[in-house]
């Protein structure tokens, strides 16, 4: 075919300017594939940072937490400050007296003492709620948890009236802990996905029965390992596993099978905090609103708002991205159009005479247009190849740089009867995930496509600078 | 009777008929102050087979009227004839397949494509028309061979002489064997040598193929190897003279 040769001789020949357009286009199209890339990498980064803080299949969770005390200062709050209905509702949940800590009481001045207590700062609901919940209009599933807080407090009684620090004076290890619904792991505060060593649970509660999770970084800084044993609250464990820490929500140092756990502590039948799936995104909002109006004082929180208040370098990357990225890669591409089309007008000026020529030897107008129209898309395709290649190579340097960013999730409820002590709660969780620029087959479609695109308007610029060539004054035009 | 007498009889009928006839042709250019009148109320004929030189200074109007000739521009009054048809009534499309398929160019610059080796030059005058590559490459093939390029077929312009650019634009004018070439100072930008050789070729082409010939120059010489001389100036036909090989004859 001649006009194909003809094509292909112009844009051999020269080199120069096909390499210009080309490379006009590439680096805009390069700017929207690693643009884009980044963008995708954030998203991905985003969904793994709030993963293992809603479970992979949970979209509301439940709690209820104690209404806040209005001040809170140093040393121990004054839990008399909490409404009387509060502190009624705890006094009754915690039959031992969850309050009550008085040394005096375990022995003799002088003697030591180990008290384990067991603390909650939600208030809990009977395991048939979630029963009913998950009954509800779009719910799929819901599942059950119990999330406490141990503290053991060790030390020597003091003799009355003696002021007592207790910072100083005791020794006071706090652990939370989270019974966890092994039959419903991907609707558990712990999910096998975010076992990093070890196993998961077995799946039924009496296999389950003697086993522990360890979070990740409790493990650590405690030595524990897969195979060890460790003791919650006067028992001992297996530990199967380690996790890696959740971004937001309750986090917790130990996750146990739920039924041991309620009789541990209690609260046989109870649990508070409830996760629950929704049979579609679309329900999420109006079941959120179904469960508000049915456990009163409950906390609803979906994925989405968790998302909203994910926090830290990870979404000033993604703003970063989504505002100064695709702007950078809007104004690259229409600057890569406008070099294309300035271009392929400026051969078409340049080829006047040549064209004017082919005119005069009994070239049609169309021909004519389409031949110049068709190096401009070539250059464009070329542009285009050369752009997705561009790109790829720009988002492997990133996704070799493993750029860490982290993400933080402000925690909606803070203090808590945690507090107690000192101890304060284990505090909001943040994490860190490798920022990657996956770029897929999709994206380098509409990459090439863009810069056809580019040649082919630039063409249609040049083509009908070329259509509207007289040949007569097309051939008096010198060179 | 066969389909190929009937078009031999139809071929004849048209020869018979002059190439051009101009009739009372207004050319203008530009606008205002700058408004040029490059020919003025031109008559003219030119018969079927002719050779013609057409001489006169620069800006005499030379090239307006060849690219009148050649179907390139239109007069801004009078007509313009090709064998009778007249030209006026014509759209582009139908004027560029006349070029295509009666009319070759030679040009000054040659104007040749620098992208293109030799043969696809002449392949290019070859193109709109619809006949397979083999034939096409073939074609162009026997054109470079008549003007005497064929080892030079696949040499890029760079690599060629002017004088063997110009053949190359001649095997190009007669690839698609026209009835008539124009040729615009086809010599002009070449040596004395070479623009001999041109006009030889183009001398000897126009006797073998019967073709009408008409040849923009302001050289004496190459004027002299015209069966006429048409002499040009301000727009205005100034001389129409025919040669008797042993010197000019005022008509």
């Amino acid at each position: 075919m001649f006009y194909i040769r003809f094509l292909g001789a112009e844009l051999r020949r020269r080199p120069g300017r096909t390499a210009l357009t080309a490379l006009g286009l590439a680096v805009g199209v390069g700017l929207v594939v690693v643009v884009s890339a980044l963008s995708a990498g954030l998203d991905e980064a985003q969904s793994e940072a709030l993963e293992p803080l809603t479970g992979v299949g949970t979209d509301v969770r439940v709690s209820r937490p104690l209404s806040q005390p209005k001040e809170t200062g140093a040393g121990p709050p004054d839990f008399g400050s909490l409404p009387e209905k509060e502190q009624r509702l705890l006094r009754k949940e915690n039959p031992e007296g969850l309050f009550h800590f008085e040394p005096s009481e375990l022995g003799e001045p002088g003697e030591r003492f180990t008290e384990l207590q067991t603390l909650s700062s939600e208030l809990s609901f009977p395991e048939s709620t979630v029963a009913r919940i998950s009954r509800l209009d779009g719910a799929q599933d819901a599942a059950a948890a119990l999330s406490l807080q141990t503290l053991r407090i060790e030390g020597e009684v003091a003799a009355p009236g003696t002021v007592v620090n207790p910072h100083t004076s005791y020794d006071i290890t706090s652990l939370n802990v989270t019974g966890v619904n092994v039959e419903k792991p991907s609707l558990a505060p712990v999910t096998p996905g975010q076992v990093t060593k070890g196993e998961y649970f077995a799946r039924t509660p009496e296999k389950a029965r003697d086993e522990a999770i360890i979070d990740i970084g409790y493990a650590r800084q405690n030595g524990i390992a897969v195979g060890d044993r460790t003791n919650v609250a006067g028992k001992r464990f297996d530990v199967v596993g380690l996790s890696a820490a959740p971004v937001g929500g309750t986090a917790s140092n130990v996750y146990l099978e739920l039924d041991r756990l309620q009789r541990l502590s209690d609260r046989e039948g109870r649990a508070n905090v409830m996760l629950v799936r929704a049979d579609s995104t679309a329900s999420v909002d109006p079941l959120s609103r179904e469960i508000g109006d049915q456990l009163p004082g409950a906390v609803v929180t979906t994925a989405s708002d968790l998302a909203n208040r994910v926090g830290g370098s990870l979404v000033d990357a993604k703003n970063l991205s989504s505002k100064l990225g695709t702007a950078l890669a809007i104004v690259a591409l229409g600057a890569a159009f406008l070099i294309a089309t300035l271009l392929a007008l400026s051969s078409v000026q340049k080829r006047t005479r040549e064209l004017g020529t082919l005119k005069a030897l009994g070239w049609r107008k169309r021909l004519v247009v389409r031949q110049v129209t068709a190096e401009s898309v070539l250059q464009g395709l070329l542009g285009g190849i050369a752009g997705a290649a561009l790109g790829i190579a720009a988002a492997a340097v990133i996704g070799a740089l493993e750029l860490e960013l982290d993400a933080s999730v402000a925690q909606a409820q803070s203090g808590g009867i945690g507090a107690a002590f000192g101890q304060g709660r284990v505090a909001a969780a943040s994490t860190e995930v490798v920022l990657g620029a996956p770029v897929d087959i999709g994206l380098l479609v509409v990459a090439v496509a863009l810069a056809v695109l580019g040649g082919l308007l630039a063409g249609a610029a040049g083509g009908l600078r070329a259509a509207r060539l007289r040949p007569a004054e097309a051939l008096r035009s010198l060179e | 009777m066969s389909k190929g007498d009937e078009t031999a009889r139809a071929e004849v009928a048209e020869s018979a008929a002059p190439s051009y006839e101009l009739g009372a042709v207004t050319c203008i250019y530009g606008e205002g102050r700058t408004l040029v009148t490059a020919l003025a109320s031109l008559d003219l004929t030119i018969g079927s087979g002719e050779f013609v030189a057409v001489l006169g200074p620069s800006g005499s109007g030379k090239t307006t009227l060849l690219q009148l000739l050649g179907a390139l521009d239109r007069p801004a009054t009078g007509t313009v004839r090709f064998e009778g048809r007249p030209l006026e009534h014509l759209g582009e499309a139908e004027l560029a397949a006349l070029r295509l398929s009666a009319l070759g160019f030679v040009f000054q610059q040659f104007n040749l494509i620098p992208t293109l080796t030799a043969a696809e030059n002449v392949e290019a005058a070859l193109a709109p028309l619809r006949m397979n590559g083999v034939d096409r490459r073939q074609l162009a093939g026997d054109h470079l061979k008549a003007v005497g390029l064929e080892p030079r077929a696949r040499h890029l312009l760079t690599q060629l002489s002017g004088g063997e650019q110009q053949r190359v634009a001649i095997a190009r004018a007669l690839a698609r064997a026209p009835r008539v070439v124009l040729a615009d100072e086809p010599t002009g930008n070449l040596d004395t040598k070479s623009g001999e050789m041109v006009i030889d070729l183009l001398g000897s082409l126009h006797r073998e193929l019967e073709i009408t010939l008409v040849l923009v120059t302001h050289d004496q010489w190459v004027a002299e190897r015209a069966d006429r001389v048409l002499r040009l100036d301000d727009g205005r036909l100034t001389g129409d003279s025919v040669a008797d090989r042993a010197g000019m004859t005022a008509r």
